[in-house]
């Protein structure tokens, strides 16, 4: 077999100890590809994550006052990111195939969050390597990437939930020359035709739109509850080889954080006083006047 | 962390007398059940509350003679120099952190059984305890003439000599709860006409000389302490007023005011959460303050850090005192200091303390699993080695309080992934639904502290709304699985009084305890609860039943409803609640023989059957556990080998049914061994007690 993707994946179980070959012939492992486009390629899913930092108890922040010391942070795949993933992998499911390929833009470091996306079933991942954190520079590096995929539709996540600022998806849509629809909560799609998505507007309205495919769609949280990895999926996937591809984008990043501190406490807040009785009603008055 | 600056004023020293406090908290005067006679568990129990902050650390009530004698109930001992030496270890270790100890010397009065010593009690007057005339009848005491009054009173002297010794640095004069000095002080005990009964003067007489004396003895060395019951909340102490009057009169004598309030028989100041909450005593011992120039300290189950502030802003007291709070979290000053107030271990007052530490045996603790395990199993409450075999993974499926406390404590060790499941939507088990019921809403705290923890472990993954069978459970990748599926309840009747199901239960009327608490509406107007069980679970659905307008009788097969809740000193309290204030009605020593439709035949002590007209009967009788996944598990062992599963165990309930405390150690404790040779077997633990003379052969020993 010839395809680069199955090259790596035994490459990567080659020599295996004892333990990783009872991995590898786990259930978890084995998958077959499934629903074809409409040239009779394997339709894929690229979705783009991200390795998000959780701040800790403490905060410090580094030297330059520029960024958060990273010996306080933890880390995890992006919340949003989970939904777009799982949004792949049951419309993977539903569809009886197709390929979820799962791509991010960082360091060695970042692999672990597509790692996660592995252990919940994504057939392969890819890293675009770059020093990047501004979300134009970001985009520019994974559209190189998943240009080379021709993929049928790009998901990425509304948002991470540390830098918050929204914009990958859209500006990734723009490299890719893509239609792009944001803060999606629904997709019905049969694999080739347009798509249908669902997006919640203010007020409990919800808009319903048909888009082309192949397109970008940024997902909302709660569209899904992503499946979990079991730890025998965990283990699998930190065994599978993830391709590095260098991003050609030699461009100064657009921005270039100047400084990061706390905020000032403000002397804005109301300090309700008296029994848990008079502060619950009082509670209870300060919110039926906002209703009002 | 760094402190909040609003917290500043609880870390002032404090002076008292000759010594300084070198913050606001005092662990008050706490049993163990270690007494003088496990040196290395009393050591170790206090020396980490030291360690944690607590700039005072107490012994629990230490007897000054043998005739002060509460077998089977331990309480420290100050009879002879071994019991110096054996209390000295605690002065040490406590002092190696730079906390003071303290000992609260005690003579129980009429208060005490003497049944090791087989003393009769002296007391002011043959006055007979109200509450021992229960429990231990036919003790009798003493009535003291001038002689023995001397006598007892060199006793003290006696035993606060010994107390320096030891190296303690604060002795108190122990009055509360009803004990000898507080006897002198009440009517209820005191009938004397001599100069020691009749007026407030002559009845304070025996404490202040007694105070006199032993200040004498400590010179400027030890802080002298008295505990008070300022208000007896009852005819034995005495109430408010004298109380007070008390307080002004021995004011030069002492350092430090220990304040509380009474006991009643099986209400002590131990009330549990279901009737007191926070700071409960603010009511009466926040008036010590303006009757007296020396430090006061008081109790009340505090564990906020901004109540504490409060306390000490308003001048309610000068210190903040503690017992269960600090048993429950050693390291509460420390967190507050750090900054660490999200990992405050609070107590949730079901008061397993009191149960375990006044019933002769050791102390335990339902939030802090390791409270009286310090020294014999070398637990630590916020140390963890790392385990052995810390690169496994592990399952735990359940996320109870069992399966939370292990995945908490596994994660602690290193573990390299703990992945902790559970069917339901959020954690907690059953336990979430319990503290829905009336007066237990405290007890979420055992989930919320959990639960945090269990956020801030970043190997741990919490995985919710999944459920797992056996297959899933094999193929899922862990190394080590722990099984806490928990337990549910009998739906047949199935009892421990007939060890039988009762007939009729499978009626439609009849509903199970969990029935109920998903949905209290089900149940018709007249209700019969039956609880067999005899805990919380029986009276509070016939609470939360009766609130929502049901008629309903508690029946139970015991000679009181709930006799739990006696152990709980809640006992009395709660059947005048569920009797005055929820309209219930209590039938003990009555067995549910058989449900018919509309008609329960039940049977009373006098074993006379009767029928009562019900709509709905609710059966609290036996817990069944939740076992058949760990069966399955442990009945294939060759499966579990094919899947290079190392060890597959049960924990809490779902292994035997018990009290929350018991499956919460449960999980403690696989989790501190689970990289010894056999996790599902508990380590031997270090046993204090004498041996036999090594050289002598043990005929001699007998025969000599």
């Amino acid at each position: 077999m010839s395809c680069p993707g199955e090259g790596a994946r035994r490459s990567a179980l080659h020599g295996l100890t004892p333990a990783k070959r009872w991995l590898r012939d786990s259930r978890a492992y084995k998958r077959t590809n499934g629903p074809n486009d409409r040239h009779g390629a394997i339709l894929k899913l690229v979705v783009c994550v991200k390795q998000i930092a959780i701040l800790g108890d403490e905060v410090e922040f580094t030297a330059d006052g520029r960024d958060v010391n990273p010996e306080h942070l933890g880390h995890s795949l992006n919340e949003w990111d989970a939904c777009a993933t799982e949004v792949a992998l049951s419309w993977r499911e539903q569809h009886g195939g197709g390929e979820v390929v799962v791509v991010t833009s960082g360091d060695r470091k970042a692999e672990t969050a597509l790692r996660r996306c592995l252990a919940m079933g994504a057939d392969r991942a890819i890293r675009v390597e770059s020093a990047s954190i501004d979300p134009i520079s970001v985009a520019r590096g994974l559209a190189q990437a998943i240009r080379d995929e021709g993929p049928g539709l790009v998901l990425c996540g509304v948002q991470s939930s540390d830098s918050g600022q929204g914009s990958t998806g859209s500006a990734l849509a723009q490299f890719l020359g893509l239609p792009c629809v944001a803060v999606v909560s629904s997709l019905e799609w049969n694999g080739f035709g347009p798509a249908i998505v669902k997006r919640e507007l203010d007020g409990g309205l919800i808009d319903v739109l048909e888009v082309d495919t192949p397109a970008l769609l940024t997902v909302q949280t709660g569209i899904n509850r992503p499946r979990y990895a079991t730890l025998r999926a965990i283990k699998l996937a930190e065994v599978r080889e993830i391709a590095v591809v260098a991003s050609r984008d030699d461009r100064a990043p657009a921005y270039r954080v100047r400084r990061m501190f706390p905020p000032q406490k403000g002397n804005g807040a109301q300090i309700l006083k008296g029994g848990p009785e008079e502060i619950a009603q009082q509670i209870a008055g300060i919110i039926k006047e906002r209703l009002r | 962390m760094a402190r909040d600056h609003r917290y500043d004023v609880l870390f002032e020293p404090v002076r008292i007398g000759p010594k300084i406090l070198r913050n606001r908290f005092v662990q008050v005067p706490q049993c163990t059940g270690f007494g003088s006679e496990k040196p290395g568990a009393q050591a170790r129990h206090r020396a980490i509350k030291a360690e944690g902050g607590w700039a005072a650390v107490c012994t629990e009530y230490c007897s000054i003679g043998p005739e002060s004698d509460y077998t089977p109930s331990v309480s420290a001992r100050l009879w002879d120099d071994d019991d110096v030496r054996n209390l000295a270890p605690m002065c040490a270790e406590v002092h190696a952190f730079g906390s003071l100890a303290g000992v609260e010397l005690w003579h129980g009065g009429v208060e005490v059984s003497p049944s090791e010593t087989r003393m009769v009690p002296r007391a002011p007057t043959q006055v007979p305890s109200d509450g021992l005339h229960y429990s231990r009848p036919l003790t009798y005491p003493r009535e003291m003439d001038r002689a023995d009054i001397r006598e007892v009173q060199q006793l003290y002297v006696a035993a606060a000599r010994r107390a320096m010794q030891a190296g303690f640095d604060i002795i108190y004069v122990y009055g509360a709860d009803s004990y000898l000095p507080i006897q002198f002080l009440s009517t209820y005990y005191n009938k004397r006409t001599d100069e020691y009964g009749g007026s407030l003067e002559n009845r304070a007489r025996f404490w202040i000389e007694t105070l006199e004396l032993v200040r004498e003895v400590a010179g400027d060395s030890c802080a002298i302490a008295a505990r008070l019951a300022v208000e007896g909340l009852g005819a034995k102490g005495v109430g408010l007023d004298e109380g007070l009057a008390f307080v002004e009169l021995a004011d030069h004598l002492v350092d430090l005011w220990d304040v509380k309030v009474g006991s009643r028989p099986n209400v002590g100041d131990t009330t549990s959460s279901r009737f007191a909450g926070e700071n409960w005593q603010a009511k009466w011992t926040s008036q010590v303050k303006a009757h007296t120039v020396k430090p006061v300290v008081g109790v009340g189950r505090i564990t906020s850090p901004d109540t504490m502030v409060k306390i000490i802003e308003s001048g309610q007291w000068d210190l903040i005192g503690a017992a269960r709070p600090s048993i429950a979290d050693p390291f509460l000053p420390r967190k507050i200091e750090e900054g660490r107030l999200d990992e405050i271990r609070e107590c949730v007052g079901n008061n397993i303390c009191t149960l375990r530490a006044n019933w002769g045996q050791q102390i335990a603790c339902t939030q802090n699993a390791t409270a009286g395990e310090e020294y014999r199993r070398g637990w630590h409450p916020e140390r963890f080695a790392k385990a052995d075999n810390a690169d496994r993974d592990v399952l735990v499926v359940g996320a109870g309080p069992a399966g939370m406390e292990c995945a908490i404590v596994l994660a602690r060790r290193g573990m390299r992934r703990v992945h902790l499941v559970d069917a339901a939507p959020a954690l907690g088990g059953h336990l979430l639904a319990v503290a829905r019921l009336p007066g237990l809403g405290e007890w979420a705290r055992i989930v919320n502290y959990r639960q945090i923890q269990l956020d801030k472990l970043r190997n741990v993954e919490v995985i919710l709304r999944t459920r797992l069978d056996a297959a899933a459970v094999r193929e899922y990748g862990a190394e080590i699985v722990v099984i806490a599926t928990g337990a549910r309840w009998a739906t047949d009747g199935l009892n421990h009084v007939t060890n039988a199901s009762i007939p009729g239960a499978e009626g439609k009327h009849v509903l199970a305890p969990e029935n109920v608490l998903d949905d209290p509406d089900q149940a018709g107007e007249h209700v019969l609860v039956y609880d067999a069980e005899g805990y919380f679970m029986g009276a509070g659905l016939a609470e939360l039943l009766a609130a929502r307008g049901r008629h309903v009788t508690l029946a139970s097969p015991h000679g009181a409803v709930s006799p739990m809740s006696d152990l709980l000193h809640e006992g009395i309290e709660l059947r005048q609640h569920l009797r005055r204030d929820c309209g219930v009605a209590l039938k003990p020593q009555t067995r549910l023989v058989a449900i018919q439709n509309d008609n329960c035949v039940l049977r009373d002590e006098n074993e006379s059957e009767f029928q009562l007209s019900v709509d709905t009967v609710v059966l609290v009788t036996m817990r069944i556990p939740n076992d058949s996944l760990l069966r399955e598990l442990r009945s294939d062992s060759e499966a579990l080998t094919r899947e290079r599963i190392e060890g597959a165990f049960g924990i809490g309930d779902c292994v035997a049914p018990r009290l929350l405390a018991d499956c919460i150690f449960d999980g403690h404790r696989l989790g501190r061994e689970i990289d010894s040779a056999q996790p599902g077997t508990p380590l031997p633990f270090l046993r204090e007690r004498c041996l036999a003379p090594v050289k002598e052969p043990a005929d001699q020993l007998y025969t000599a």
